[in-house]
């Protein structure tokens, strides 16, 4: 595994300053801080530099240089990443894609489009749009995060529930492994979308960073849905929001989106942005359908029904594509909203079978009476894909303390349920503990075995997703930008 | 070396020995392996041995009026093993895609006999490598898969199958590109000629009965009104056929150049079964690579070669 950097930091900085030029590195104090974590900010720790290349061949120098001195390589977008996914727990460089973010070729025909990694993925659907096309994952983050961090993660987002995540559309990618070698994953932009071996594309989607350093992607576009509806479920308890979850896809219904917000989270919201949420209800559903317009319509009175058989107070209609942006503007900024209820918040990312989303969630209510601390929800429930917000003072390290065991006692219910730890933020640093609990020794060694395909001699964003990885040496939690 | 083991356990002691012994192992018979383990409505996600065909899966799911939006051409003698090994589909594929969009989890007996799993039982799962990719479409040559978790759909509350008889590849093209561009979502989407039959498009829709219906008329204005069935694909996958995959804007030039072979063609897809003599040359990308990945997942190489 590589180590610490042996020659100097100076040499280093001299030689990738030769591949990518003079403004492409960067390595002072201040200008490492913005680079020493993610959105989760619990654990920092500064790379020793960050490079800035424009091509894949600079890339390419780049790991060779890397792989010469053994240096650890963190491959990183927009650092939107949740989970310390980019974290450069032992130094090393990073390898930031932002400056690769060209759009190359729309392929209406074909219904593709190949874009760079550091392509920013609301930049996707922006440019298809004319042609009645659309990229389909929408992570919350997507005005700010990449088509690479999102093929790291494997991003979803809210209308994931119908249309899939990001494995489901991305075709195939340029890869830069650890040892320099250029391969592409996956159906090429000229080629078809089945590929004769092993699908390494999606063996390699969700990988965090751990294969090697993605470079280019050819994303799979989807016709836009020609109407939409957008309903609001206003509800006294989440009990009944949960049940009428349960209901919509007992009824045969797959909605585009179907959202759950708590009190505490509308309450927030509504103060950030003033959409005209309710302030006293126990919780609100997102519904949302696309697709055609007659079924829409036959499936409105469906949905209508269902929410007032389960004790809905109202159920609004986003009365024009106005509103729906602004209702799903509001939706996709919660995290944002959250500075107005606390200093510090750690947001979490279980799933539990649909079935149990009551149990969880009165799981939640319980974890935050016993740890007196307030814990707002905002999630997507047809998924059963929770995010408790447990909000903290980092100036009270009682309350850190009692924040981070809440979050461990969420997680460990998920998986009791039959769940997962992660939907879709990553195991990153964060739930490396949750590894062992949600697999078997076996399995694990088995996840190692393909890592080693990739990166046997794990340079690439080393120290993640394992249990027995190295930590940062400053476990400590600091100031947190929570607006 | 075929197994045909009674239960889980014997799989794993027969391939443990087979490995330690460097006895390789030809194939496998997994009819034992036939239970559904659950069928959870609710969640709308199923567990299944993977000895069980895929036609006994569907009805048992239909009891809750759920599916596994697949359907490659033989169902009843398909199973759930031999669709994830062979990444089967068949023409509701540019509707519903793939198997790989469809499978949440496995458990999977690797060559030294340890049981993994990989993925879980919910429907979106991040935690962990996507092993299951992995394993569908490998032929079977890096492990056994013993247990299959699949989210489903609901199933649809209308189905049809329109086609239209065409003269000419470009009369059909044109039609194509009509219905490419127009704001209809077929679930199906495939141009067939089998042998003393005339060249056809079908189209097929599934949804809402409304959707369905609506659909229909506007496909009958592009002349596509003749009810049909799906019943070709198997029709001509009973005879000896090569597989071409293309770019869907390259299928009727490549059709072109096959000349007045037989073919069912997923025209949405870009993948095209032929009976023309026209073979098309392997084309294994990162073969380095691919061979690594069987070398560390079968050392001893027990099972079938890549």
């Amino acid at each position: 595994m590589p180590a610490a950097p042996q020659f100097a930091i100076s040499d280093l900085v001299r030689e990738l300053r030769a591949i990518v030029g003079p403004d492409g590195v960067l390595a002072s104090e201040s200008e490492l801080l913005a680079y020493e974590c993610d959105g989760y900010t619990l654990q920092r720790n500064p790379p020793t530099a960050v490079v800035l290349p424009r091509t894949t061949e600079q890339v390419v120098a780049v790991v060779n240089l890397c792989r010469r001195e053994n240096l650890p390589i963190i491959p990183r977008g927009a650092g939107t990443s949740l989970s310390g996914g980019v974290l450069a727990v032992d130094g090393g460089v990073m390898i930031t894609l932002t400056r690769m973010n060209r759009l190359l070729h729309l392929d209406v025909r074909n219904r593709r489009v190949l874009v760079e990694a550091g392509c920013v993925n609301a930049w996707v659907t922006r440019e298809a749009s004319p042609f009645g096309l659309c990229y389909a994952p929408d992570p919350s983050s997507q005005p700010a995060c990449t088509i690479g961090g999102n093929i790291a993660t494997n991003s979803g987002g809210p209308h994931t529930l119908k249309h899939g995540v990001t494995t489901n559309h991305v075709l195939g990618f340029e890869i830069v492994l650890p040892d320099g070698q250029v391969h592409w994953l996956g159906a090429t932009p000229d080629g078809c979308e089945d590929v004769e071996g092993y699908d390494l594309r999606g063996a390699a989607i969700g990988c965090e960073g751990m294969f090697g350093i993605v470079t280019r992607a050819l994303l799979r576009l989807t016709p836009a849905a020609v109407a939409h509806k957008t309903f609001l479920g206003v509800f006294d308890t989440v009990d009944e929001a949960s049940q009428t979850v349960s209901d919509i896809i007992a009824a045969g219904i797959v909605p585009g989106a179907l959202e759950m917000m708590d009190q505490l989270i509308t309450r927030a919201l509504e103060e950030a942005y003033h959409f005209g949420f309710p302030l006293d209800a126990g919780a609100l559903l997102i519904i949302e359908l696309d697709g055609l317009p007659d079924g829409i319509a036959a499936q409105s009175t469906v949905i209508e029904a269902i929410c007032h058989r389960n004790g809905a107070r109202e159920v609004r209609v986003a009365k024009d594509d106005a509103e729906r942006a602004a209702l799903w503007k509001c939706r996709k900024r919660a995290f944002g909203a959250i500075g107005r209820l606390s200093p510090n918040y750690v947001t979490q990312d279980g799933v539990v079978p649909r079935s149990q989303l009551p149990v969880i969630m009165r799981f939640i209510r319980e974890t935050s009476e016993r740890c007196g601390l307030r814990i707002p929800n905002v999630f997507h429930a047809g998924d059963g894909n929770i995010h408790p917000l447990i909000l903290y003072d980092e100036r009270d390290p009682g309350q850190v303390q009692r924040a981070l065991a809440a979050g461990h006692d969420i997680l460990d219910k998920c998986i009791e349920l039959g769940g997962s730890v992660t939907g879709e933020h990553g195991i990153g640093v964060e739930k490396i503990d949750f590894m062992a609990k949600q697999f078997s020794t076996d399995d694990l060694d088995a996840m190692r075995t393909l890592r080693r395909v990739f990166d046997p001699e794990q340079r690439c964003n080393p120290h993640k997703m394992f249990p027995g990885s190295k930590r940062c040496a400053d476990f400590a939690p600091r100031k947190q930008a929570a607006a | 070396m075929r197994l045909r083991p009674p239960n889980l356990e014997e799989l794993r002691h027969a391939l443990a020995t087979a490995n330690a012994r460097g006895v390789p192992v030809t194939g496998w018979d997994l009819h034992a392996l036939n239970t559904l383990i659950a069928h959870r409505p609710e969640d709308m996600t199923a567990t299944v041995e993977t000895g069980m065909p895929l036609a006994q899966l569907q009805q048992a799911l239909a009891r809750q009026n759920q599916w596994l939006p697949l359907d490659p051409p033989f169902p009843t003698k398909t199973t759930i093993g031999a669709l994830l090994a062979g990444n089967h589909s068949g023409p509701r594929r540019f509707g519903f895609g793939t198997v790989r969009d469809w499978l949440i989890g496995i458990r999977v007996v690797l060559a030294d006999g340890k049981i993994v799993k990989a993925g879980g039982q919910v429907v979106k799962n991040v935690a962990g490598f996507d092993l299951c990719k992995l394993f569908v479409g490998s032929h079977g040559t890096l492990g056994i898969i013993v247990e299959a978790t699949f989210k489903l759909l609901p199933q649809p509350q209308a189905e049809c199958f329109l086609q239209r008889t065409c003269v000419t590849l470009q009369e059909a093209a044109a039609l194509l590109e009509q219905i490419w561009k127009s704001s209809l979502q077929p679930s199906v989407l495939d141009l067939h000629r089998l042998p003393n039959a005339p060249l056809t498009l079908v189209v097929g829709l599934s949804g809402p009965t409304e959707d369905v219906t609506a659909q229909r008329a506007t496909l009958a204005t592009l002349g596509v009104r003749d009810e049909t069935n799906l019943s070709y694909d198997a029709v001509f996958h009973t005879l000896p056929s090569r597989k071409l995959t293309v770019a869907p804007s390259a299928v009727i030039s490549t059709l072109e150049q096959l000349g007045a072979t037989s073919f069912v063609a997923r025209a949405g897809n870009g993948v095209i079964a032929h009976a023309s003599g026209v073979a098309t040359p392997a084309n294994l990308p990162s073969p380095v690579l691919q061979q690594r990945v069987k070398d560390a997942f079968d050392p001893k190489h027990t099972f079938p070669s890549l």
